[in-house]
């Protein structure tokens, strides 16, 4: 028995040492059809590997953008910034939640802002997060916060690229990756946004679906949520505008508000704003810079309404 | 829980380290800690079927008890319908109630009267197939004299509720398994160590192939209307592996699983897709189901006794019979009939124990012979598992006239057919293993003579390499359960 056990524990070594090896060998060398599971890529849409490259430099900011590719595509920080605003936008692809909190843990204190402005889109708590993670892997430093998200995603895709990231990490292969500011029709500019080439959306019909919020997600959002309240840092919940047939084909929207409701002062475009489905997207669900802009200024109000505020509240206590 | 799970992941060593260390050798708490382990491991699926198992358990045990202490044939046969009636009867609530009720009132709306008798909303009991079979074996044997019943309740409901087998199988019978429970367990190193090699072959067939195949076979099956005729075949190929893969490979965790605990389970596949005819593939496919049929259904009929009509009768019977075990459809019975035709023109010209042995045994490669029988074995079965796995007879028809149409000389085409051609050479991998291994208990079991350690180990390190490379996102359960 005691022979078993030994054997079994060295054996158990000896397949995490074979894997490690492997993974690394597989990632730099096999063709991409078979890596289903392992995703890493340095650079890929949505520009993450240079807003991260950029955001250290960053502190003590107005305003902190957060959310999915309807951040970064939606929150232009020029456009704030000619209102007086610092800001920086940390979208990522696909982020949920689950993510969010990662990017928080490690950017928040020294990013250290007044307002956070926290895009939520149905959809980013209704998925797995698997994408948005693997995006963050290899575009970030890997952390015992990687670790943490990994196991909560509890995806063997996530835990794979992982490993590969921490390798890559560890051997520095990844040190010398370059992005170019410009990419086919799209332009990253500094503070982190990424501006599309003017285009108009075609419009299109959607299947009809229903919001169903993931738990794990859920519970994400509530320690976000307490973690930025902790710091006393104002919280704007934002559902961005999609355009009205999208909207539209989700059953039960006044679910979703009530929902975002119940955990700070929360917005929803959708009902605020009016935009054209063709005018001002330019796919089916991101809108063009027309409609950044009208977007952008509608939510300056609102920056400018919540400030008042608070400043009123300070002087009535 | 199931076996390619974290839980299970879990549960299996700390089992384990109990059964060989807390209970210091003590047959009587390793049997207790087997019994507790296996209900909480099944109640893990649904608690409130426990009691239907612990139920089904304590009716087999008493009128096991019962028929042998009866003094009179009639008494004895009292107490065996009861168990069968009762066993029965509950399979046939929770399996066929709804299958019962609207093939009756088809029948009836056939003849121009309408009935609705309502359906039942079930939930089939995992494993019921299986324990049900376990314990009308116990009593049938007790009945026929061939056994003596189990008066350690505890041993019996091991017997019946051991975990490794409790859900899908092998169906074991009592004379193989009661003796190894009440028999004292050395720990064996060797048989571990086997035991661990064949829970990892299970695993990579269940996680690697069949669960691959299935997104591909559930994709066309699902949506076979949209698909050529050559499309359609690749899909019967995918559920072929899928099958086998999933099956066999719950089957080998199982036996594997069971050799940790010093128990030797009874080998329920022996590289089946190698047969050259279809009798021999029948004694490959679900031995343990297929040798349960025979003896207390096909004996008892008076098998092979009696001349060719009786003997095709039985034949027929047994197939259906089985088709009909795995689901209440009429997909299954007509899966079950072709086996039985395929079966027919072996049983008329009495060569269907012609292959008893291994093809190519102790060669490389068989003789064009044997690959032409393999082949046309393969293609009755692939065509045969269609039914199987079709909606319904409707769909079946409509899947068979696609193939056979002229879109069956068109390149194949289907969402991620590129990611398909990676399964395919994956299976086209395990195919040449399980070929090199079919003289063995399973595919790698030859491995363990391998006296290079390094090269051994870096052997079972690159299945579980490969289990990490390609395992679908997500966690399928394993097909048999629904059964």
């Amino acid at each position: 028995m005691k022979k078993f056990l030994l054997n079994t524990v060295a054996f158990l070594f000896f397949s995490c040492l074979f894997y490690l090896v492997a993974l690394f060998i597989w990632g730099r060398f096999a063709h991409s059809i078979l890596k289903s599971n392992l995703d890493y890529k340095i650079g890929s849409t949505g520009y993450l590997y240079s807003r991260l490259s950029e955001v250290n430099n960053q502190k003590d900011l107005d305003v902190l953008f957060l959310g999915s590719s309807h951040a970064y595509r939606g929150f232009d920080t020029r456009i704030f910034s000619k209102y007086g605003y610092k800001t920086f936008n940390l979208g990522s692809s696909s982020q949920t939640p689950i993510q969010t909190k990662v990017l928080l843990n490690r950017y928040l204190k020294n990013l250290n802002p007044k307002t956070i402005v926290y895009e939520v889109y149905p959809a980013s708590f209704t998925v797995d997060g698997v994408e948005s993670s693997l995006d963050i892997i290899a575009n970030d430093k890997n952390d015992f916060y990687s670790l943490e998200m990994a196991l909560k995603i509890n995806n063997i895709k996530t835990y794979n690229t992982l490993i590969y990231g921490f390798i890559m990490d560890l051997l520095g292969l990844n040190r010398s990756f370059y992005e170019p500011i410009r990419k086919a029709n799209e332009t990253y500019i500094s503070g982190g946004f990424v501006e599309h080439e003017l285009a108009y959306a075609k419009p299109q019909p959607f299947l009809q679906q229903r919001i169903s919020i993931k738990q794990n997600q859920l519970q994400s959002f509530s320690e976000i949520v307490a973690t930025i309240k902790r710091e006393n840092i104002d919280l704007i919940l934002v559902y961005a505008p999609i355009p009205k047939m999208k909207y539209a084909s989700y059953d039960n929207n006044g679910y979703f508000d009530s929902i975002m409701k119940k955990y700070s002062d929360y917005h929803n475009f959708n009902e605020i704003i009016s935009l054209n489905d063709t005018l001002h997207f330019y796919d089916s669900h991101h809108l063009n810079q027309l409609g950044v802009e009208l977007f952008n200024k509608k939510m300056i109000e609102i920056l400018i309404n919540t400030a008042s505020k608070t400043r009123n509240i300070g002087s009535t206590r | 829980m199931i076996f390619n799970s974290w839980n299970f992941a879990l549960f299996l060593p700390i089992v384990f380290l109990q059964y060989w260390f807390a209970t210091k050798g003590n047959l009587k708490l390793q049997n207790i800690l087997l019994l507790v382990s296996s209900y909480f491991f099944y109640a893990c699926w649904d608690w409130r079927f426990m009691f239907l198992l612990i139920f089904s358990t304590l009716l087999d045990y008493f009128t096991g008890i019962k028929i042998h202490e009866a003094s009179k044939q009639k008494n004895k046969r009292w107490w065996l319908w009861l168990s069968i009636s009762v066993n029965l009867g509950f399979l046939g609530v929770f399996k066929y109630y709804n299958f019962f009720a609207a093939s009756f009132a088809d029948g009836l709306s056939l003849i121009g009267f309408k009935a609705n008798l309502g359906s039942l909303r079930l939930i089939l009991p995992v494993g019921i197939s299986f324990y049900t079979f376990h314990g009308l074996s116990y009593v049938i044997d007790i009945y026929k004299n061939r056994i003596k019943p189990e008066k350690n309740l505890v041993d019996y409901s091991v017997f019946v509720s051991f975990f490794p087998l409790l859900v899908a199988g092998p169906i074991e019978r009592a004379t193989h398994l009661l003796p190894q429970i009440q028999k004292k367990r050395e720990f064996d190193y060797s048989k571990a160590v086997d035991g661990l090699r064949q829970i990892l072959w299970g695993l990579f067939k269940k996680i690697v192939i069949a669960d691959n195949c299935a997104e591909y076979a559930n994709l066309i099956f699902n949506n076979s209307g949209d698909y050529s005729g050559s499309t359609l075949v690749l899909g019967a190929l995918f559920f072929t592996f899928q099958i086998y893969g999933d099956f066999s490979g719950y089957s080998d965790i199982a036996l594997g699983t069971a050799r940790l605990f010093g128990i030797d389970l009874l080998r329920n596949f022996a590289f089946p897709y190698f047969s050259r005819d279809i009798a021999e593939f029948w004694r490959r496919w679900h031995i343990s189901l297929s040798s349960w049929f025979k003896d207390y259904l096909y004996i008892p009929l008076g098998g092979s006794k009696g001349g060719m009509w009786i003997k095709i009768r039985n034949t027929f019977i047994i197939f259906l019979v089985s088709g009909f075990w795995h689901g209440a459809n009429w997909t299954f019975i007509v899966w079950g009939a072709l086996n039985a035709i395929y079966f027919l023109p072996l049983l008329l010209s009495n060569s269907n124990r012609h292959n008893l042995d291994s093809v190519a045994q102790g060669k490389l490669f068989p003789n064009l012979k044997e690959l032409s029988f393999m082949v046309l074995t393969f293609g009755l079965t692939v065509f045969a598992w269609i039914f199987f796995r079709a909606n319904t007879i409707a769909h079946a028809i409509s899947y068979i006239s696609e193939i056979l149409s002229g879109s069956l000389f068109t390149i194949p085409n289907f969402e991620g057919v590129g990611k398909a051609f990676t399964t395919s050479v994956l299976v086209v991998i395990f195919v040449l293993v399980e070929w090199q291994g079919r003289e063995g208990q399973y595919a790698i079991a030859n491995l363990g003579q391998l006296r290079n350690l390094p090269i051994r180990w870096s052997l079972y390190a690159l299945l579980l390499f490969s289990i990490g490379m390609f395992m679908p996102s997500v966690e399928s359960p394993f097909v048999y359960f629904q059964f």
